[in-house]
């Protein structure tokens, strides 16, 4: 491309010091940072916390069944004598996988179809259009259900075949029919709101004057690209994946709370809610502890989405 | 208007395709511009007038190349540049500029003032990097801005401030000619003014050619050397600001004109406001013969049949209609 006489380090600059004026935004808004540090901590217990917490999140001691907080058992007991505090830890983990795998799948399938829709427009654009209408208007709780029952038992039951054909351990973990089915039937219901919003971004900056303006300068189609629909396009995306990771973990939650998500004994937060409901008037802290900690988890993301949305968003102000 | 013409415009016709009905099933075609014929005086500043789609946008665009012709000729330099794509037209972008009307939206948000205007710069290859601030400030000086602006987003900027800039950012490829494109309708009248001045100032000190589109006369007035006037997609009128202003031939100019207020108040009491019947007629379906007919209010049977020729009637006056008389002929 000979008549680009910019060097790509000259193009570069000025789209880093958009990303470090979004950053100086973002530091000086004290919840959003707030919600950085929770997410932070919760990343770091979910990636090392299985290591270092005292007890493996299964094991029993029968004699010490819903004890209270203690310094041995930092949030008691469960009715199994399993030390709640590595639970949660462990549940920390499994709201992080589900919801960044789930998040991730949606994002990509969200971002893929709205790019083409917004981009191409005509038929194509409707047919996607009208999937993401009929996904959403089903309701969602019902979606998962409707998958779960009728796609959890022939999975098992595949599994078990694949098992006794080739007694390879992995068909053996019923985990994996679990998590194939919670990610697969969330990202089928979280993908459509990315859809809609890369579509309107492509849409609405396509036909923005300032991309009219660039073209009538004279520049490539890949400058344009770079730094005029992509920086526009990234912002308002990254504000809805931060808040989606957060939605992503309150569903996950739901759902096992529901019992349509991940079966016990793994630990997930949604679970342990639902065993500590039932008991809760005895042993709060059964409650108490894992919802707590979707809540910080829920507060994080949220302020972190807000707050990002603010720094990427300056004309937000106007 | 003696001089060269900078840019000629010969029988430019643009046409959109576009899909109706709730899935698209029914194609239709805009008739947003059709069979226009018109010079632009090297220095001079042209005026395009008429109402809100009448296909005046359509008409700069279709010249900058921003749109592709659907046929016809814009002969700039002796050559069609109608025809060329997108990598024969950048060396010519540095000379033909455009301002947008709306002022929020034609700066990328993602750029300071100093980079948005300091790129065309850059990429145009106009001056080392190490001269860049300088020209930015230069620039930013030359439109009424404090240079220390560089170094805000658009945000930060008033609407004025902003089409300053954006007139900055054209002037940056130092251009010979601009196409104003509604540039001062979106602003407050106070500033209206201050940046038709800025216009003005701009056009003596670089010897700048305008296309200046607006939609109705008043603003046109003071500042143009030649006016044309558009209906739905067709020239309906072309002259120099005095033949126009005292001896309206077309029918439509003389009921534009009648909505003109007089600066005189003797003159204004006696005014007499001409309202045209019904509504403009959609693009997609225009009329037959003269566009202008089925609101003319002395059109003949043969406005429905012919399409009126694009005559001259005097030096430097051109009409297009049946019932205007005389006619020379060059
Ligand atoms: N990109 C486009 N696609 C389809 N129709 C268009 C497009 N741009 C303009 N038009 C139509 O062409 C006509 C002229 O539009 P325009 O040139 O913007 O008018 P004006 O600038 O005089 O208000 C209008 O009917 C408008 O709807
Ligand atoms: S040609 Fe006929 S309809 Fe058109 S402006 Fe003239 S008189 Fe009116
Ligand atoms: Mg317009």
């Amino acid at each position: 491309m000979a008549t680009i006489p910019m060097t790509p380090a000259e193009l570069d600059e000025p789209k880093t010091s958009l990303w470090r004026d979004a950053w100086y935004r973002l530091v000086r808004n004290k919840l959003a940072i707030f919600g950085l540090f929770v997410i932070i901590v919760l990343a770091f217990a979910a990636a090392f916390g299985p290591y270092l917490t005292p007890y493996d999140f299964l094991s029993q001691d029968l004699d010490a069944r819903n004890a209270a907080p203690s310094w041995a058992h930092l949030f008691g007991t469960d009715d199994l004598g399993r030390d709640v505090f590595s639970r949660v830890i462990y549940g920390t983990r499994t709201a992080f996988v589900v919801a960044i795998v789930v998040t991730a799948i949606a994002v990509t399938i969200g971002v893929a179809l709205g790019a083409m829709a917004g981009f191409f427009g005509g038929w194509l654009d409707r047919i996607i259009m009208w999937l993401t209408d009929v996904t959403m208007s089903v309701p969602n709780l019902l979606l998962v259900v409707v998958i779960n029952a009728s796609l959890k038992a022939p999975l098992a039951a595949w599994m078990e075949a694949q098992y006794m054909a080739t007694l390879n351990p992995f068909f053996r973990e019923t985990i994996w029919v679990d998590f194939i089915l919670v990610f697969g039937s969330m990202a089928l219901i979280s993908w459509p709101p990315y859809a809609r919003l890369v579509r309107a971004q492509v849409l609405s900056i396509r036909s923005r004057p300032y991309i009219t303006a660039a073209r009538a300068l004279g520049l490539t189609t890949r400058i344009i690209l770079m730094r005029y629909v992509v920086p526009n396009a990234v912002g308002p995306l990254i504000v809805s994946v931060s808040a989606g990771l957060g939605t992503a973990m309150v569903l996950e939650s739901a759902f096992s709370f529901l019992g349509v998500g991940v079966n016990p004994p793994t630990p997930s937060w949604g679970n342990m809610i639902s065993d500590g409901l039932r008991v809760w008037q005895h042993y709060p802290h059964l409650l108490a502890a894992p919802a707590a900690v979707l809540g910080l988890a829920t507060v994080g993301f949220s302020f972190l989405g807000d707050g990002l949305n603010d720094a990427l968003n300056p004309r937000g102000s106007k | 208007m003696q001089g060269e013409p900078l840019l000629k415009i010969e029988n430019l016709v643009k046409h959109f395709n576009v899909r109706l009905g709730a899935f698209g099933e029914r194609g239709a075609t805009v008739h947003a511009l059709d069979d226009v014929n018109f010079e632009i005086i090297e220095g001079e500043t042209l005026s395009l007038v008429g109402e809100s789609g009448c296909g005046k946008s359509t008409t700069g665009f279709t010249i900058l190349n921003l749109h592709q012709a659907t046929s016809g000729k814009v002969i700039y330099k002796g050559e069609n540049i109608a025809t060329f794509d997108d990598k024969a037209m950048r060396p010519l972008r540095r000379d033909l500029q455009i301002v947008f009307q709306d002022p929020y939206s034609t700066l990328n948000p993602r750029m300071t003032i100093g980079e948005a205007v300091g790129e065309p710069i850059l990429f145009h290859k106009l001056c080392t990097k190490a001269e860049l601030p300088d020209r930015i400030n230069r620039l930013l000086t030359d439109v009424g801005l404090p240079p220390r602006f560089a170094g805000r987003y658009p945000h930060e900027l008033s609407g004025g401030q902003r089409q300053r800039v954006a007139i900055a950012r054209a002037l940056a490829c130092e251009p010979k000619f601009i196409v104003c494109d509604e540039a001062i309708s979106a602003l407050d009248v106070s500033i209206q003014a201050q940046i038709i001045n800025l216009l003005l100032d701009l056009q003596e000190k670089y010897g700048l050619t305008y296309l200046f589109i607006a939609h109705d006369l008043a603003v046109v007035r003071h500042i143009s050397d030649r006016v044309g006037v558009m209906y739905l997609g067709r020239l309906a009128e072309l002259a120099t600001r005095e033949q126009l202003f005292a001896n309206p031939l077309h029918p439509y100019t003389q009921a534009l004109l009648s909505a003109v207020p007089e600066a005189d108040p003797v003159l204004e009491k006696t005014r007499q406001r001409q309202v045209l019947q019904g509504d403009v007629p959609s693009p997609l379906n225009p009329p037959t013969g003269c566009r202008f007919h089925t609101r003319c209010p002395i059109a003949q049977e043969v406005c429905a049949q012919t399409i009126p020729e694009w005559r001259q009637i005097e030096p430097g006056h051109m009409v297009a209609c049946h019932m205007v008389p005389g006619g020379l002929h060059a």
